[in-house]
Parts: structure tokens; sequence; C-alpha cells
């Protein structure tokens, strides 16, 4: 049985480290930006969020092709809960995004630039995930169902990200465009910083939503365990509700 | 756009890293929910299995049991000798273990 909970704690604690000292650069050393002024420190929290919860969907997109070559659930669970928390780090682009795109043009949204609308459509394919999912019953076809949506829509973001960076931004600036990513180096180590606490809080939560899903499973077999006839008596465990 | 002086922006740079935060306490909340919930079933499921190990009697107590005295003939039935579900459903009698 696979233990979730080891080195949650390390694992934690190194993410807690590693966002205050992001936070600490952010506000305290990277220098403001000459174009923007204060407003450019949203870039250190709304990039990386978006960068991580991209790659977390490609990730949740292989490990379903593992359950799909292996036909093992736990890969499944893996699958779905990269793309649970990537959608959780979504919601945050996406508000981040929209704050910041207030500031900075004066609209909390511009339908007409492609990287936003790209986001939200990714965004809402993977919406659509959980009721797609959960609309199975059977838990056999509803892993399988659910590891070709993943594997489908993890092949779509990158291409969806390849179709961005071809087409002529209207307002939304391409990042990470250059190889040192354009930023003076001051700016682009807290960048690297904040991406690496922002990654570290990805696989810790991805971490904890594991190992509690874990522990309710053996619950579950513990409970049909017990409630099993006795030797002795009748059942004493309440069905499963759900 | 023209940057924003320090004070307008610096609302919007605290409502994004607020909002980023509370969305993280909101989850980790939601987290501490469920580890109470599946705290609660484990309790509940070492009871029952306590109990499973050192089943109760379920038949005649022993005499004095209930202050009945065996001396004095009895006037109604004996709730010990009466089917489970009369005293209050199928195995009444051994349902409900004590929570920690």
């Amino acid at each position: 049985m696979t233990s979730f909970g080891f080195g949650l704690k390390t694992l934690s604690t190194a993410t807690v480290v590693t966002l205050t000292a992001a936070l600490c650069l952010v506000f305290f050393y990277a220098p403001l930006d000459a174009n923007q002024g204060f407003i450019q420190k949203i870039f250190y929290l709304h990039v990386p969020l978006a960068m991580t919860a991209l790659t977390g969907y490609i990730v949740g997109g292989l490990l379903a092709i593992a359950h799909l070559r292996t036909g093992e659930r736990r890969w499944d669970a893996y699958s779905y809960v990269s793309i649970h928390i990537s959608v959780i780090f979504s919601v945050a682009v996406l508000i981040t995004g929209s704050i910041w795109a207030k500031a900075s043009w004066g609209h909390w949204w511009v339908w007409e630039e492609p990287t936003l609308v790209s986001f939200l459509i990714v965004f809402l394919l993977y919406a659509t995930y959980y009721p797609f999912r959960y609309a199975i019953e059977d838990p056999e076809r509803q892993a399988r169902y659910a590891s070709v949506f993943a594997v489908t829509a993890g092949a779509f973001v990158p291409l969806n990200f390849l179709a961005v960076r071809l087409t002529p931004s209207l307002v939304h600036p391409r990042v990470l465009a250059t190889a040192n990513g354009g930023l003076p180096n001051s700016m682009l180590l807290t960048f690297l910083v904040c991406l690496a606490a922002i990654v570290l809080l990805w696989i810790t939560l991805v971490k904890f939503e594991l190992t509690a899903k874990s522990a309710s499973g053996q619950v579950k077999r513990l409970r049909r365990a017990l409630d099993a006839p006795a030797p002795n008596g009748p059942s004493r465990v309440a069905p499963e509700v759900g | 756009m023209p940057a924003l002086p320090l004070g307008e922006a610096g609302r919007y740079v605290a409502a994004a890293y607020i909002v980023f935060l509370v969305l993280i306490v909101v989850y980790v909340a939601i987290m501490a929910a469920k580890l109470q919930r599946i705290e609660r079933e484990l309790r509940e499921l070492a009871g029952f299995a306590e109990t499973r190990q050192n089943p109760v009697p379920t038949g005649r107590p022993a005499a004095g049991v209930r202050g009945v005295d065996p001396t004095q003939p009895q006037t109604g039935p004996d709730p010990n000798l009466a089917p489970p579900e009369a005293v209050g459903g199928p195995g009444a009698t051994t349902r409900g273990a004590p929570d920690v």
C-alpha cells in the first residue's frame, strides 16, 4: 500500500519557507518596473500560477496515459488530483489576471486578447472534467473515460499554448520571450524563486489531497471489513451513504 | 496607460495576493473538514473493532443486575428476554460504540 503521507511534513515546511522567501523578494528586493510600477508585482504571482496550472494539466494527461497503459487505479487517482489542484490554480490565475488587467488596461477582461480567451477555454474545458467524470457510475468505466478525457485535454494544452504564442498579442505581454526572460537579474531571480514556491505548493497540495483520499479509502475498506457478518453478532456498522 | 500611483496600485496588488491567500485557506479548511470526518469515522470503527474483540453478553444478566431482586416475583416481562426489536430495534443491545 502506498503511503502518501511520507515526507509531507518536510515538503510543507519547504513550501512555507520558499513562499515566505518569495514574498520577501517580491516586496523588498525586486525593483519596481519602469513601465508599470508597483502593479507589476502581480506578475510574480500570476505568471508562476499560470505556468504551474498548465503544466499540471499536462502532468494529469501523462498520468492518465500511465493509467490507460497499466490499468492501475492509482494512476487515475494521481491524474484526477493533478487536474483538481490545477483547476484551483487556474481560478487564482483568472482572478489575479483580471485584477492586473483592470489596473493595467482599465478593463477586467479583454475578449480580443487571445492569451486570455485561450486560458479561459482551457479552464472551462477542465471544468467539464468533474461532471463528465461523476456522470459515470461504474468505477472502472469512470476511470477509463476520465483518463481518455485527461489525455485529450492534456494534449490540447501545449497546442493551445503554441497557437497563442504564434498569434500577435493585442495587449497581453509575451513573457519569457527571450533566453533570460527579458528580465533583469534581480527580477529573474525573484521570478524563479516564486515559480519554485508555486510548484512546491502544487506538489504539496497534490500530496495532501492524495493522503486524504488514501486515508478515506482505507477507512471505507475497514468499514466494509468490519461490516462483514461477525461470528457472534449482527452488523453494527451503518451502511455507507452515497 | 501610465503607471498607477503607489497607493492605488497597492490596493490592486493587495487584492491579488489576498485572493490567492484566501483560495489556499479555503482549500485547507475544506481539507481539514475532510480529515476531521475521517478521524471521526476511524474512532467509530476502532470502537466497533474493540467491541467485536470483547463482545458484550446479550443474554440474561446475573442476578441483581439492574436492581432486580431475584427473590421477588417479577410483575412484567423481563426486558432482557424481549427480542431486540422490542427494546430499540435490531441489534439494539450492541449498537452504539462509545465515542472516545
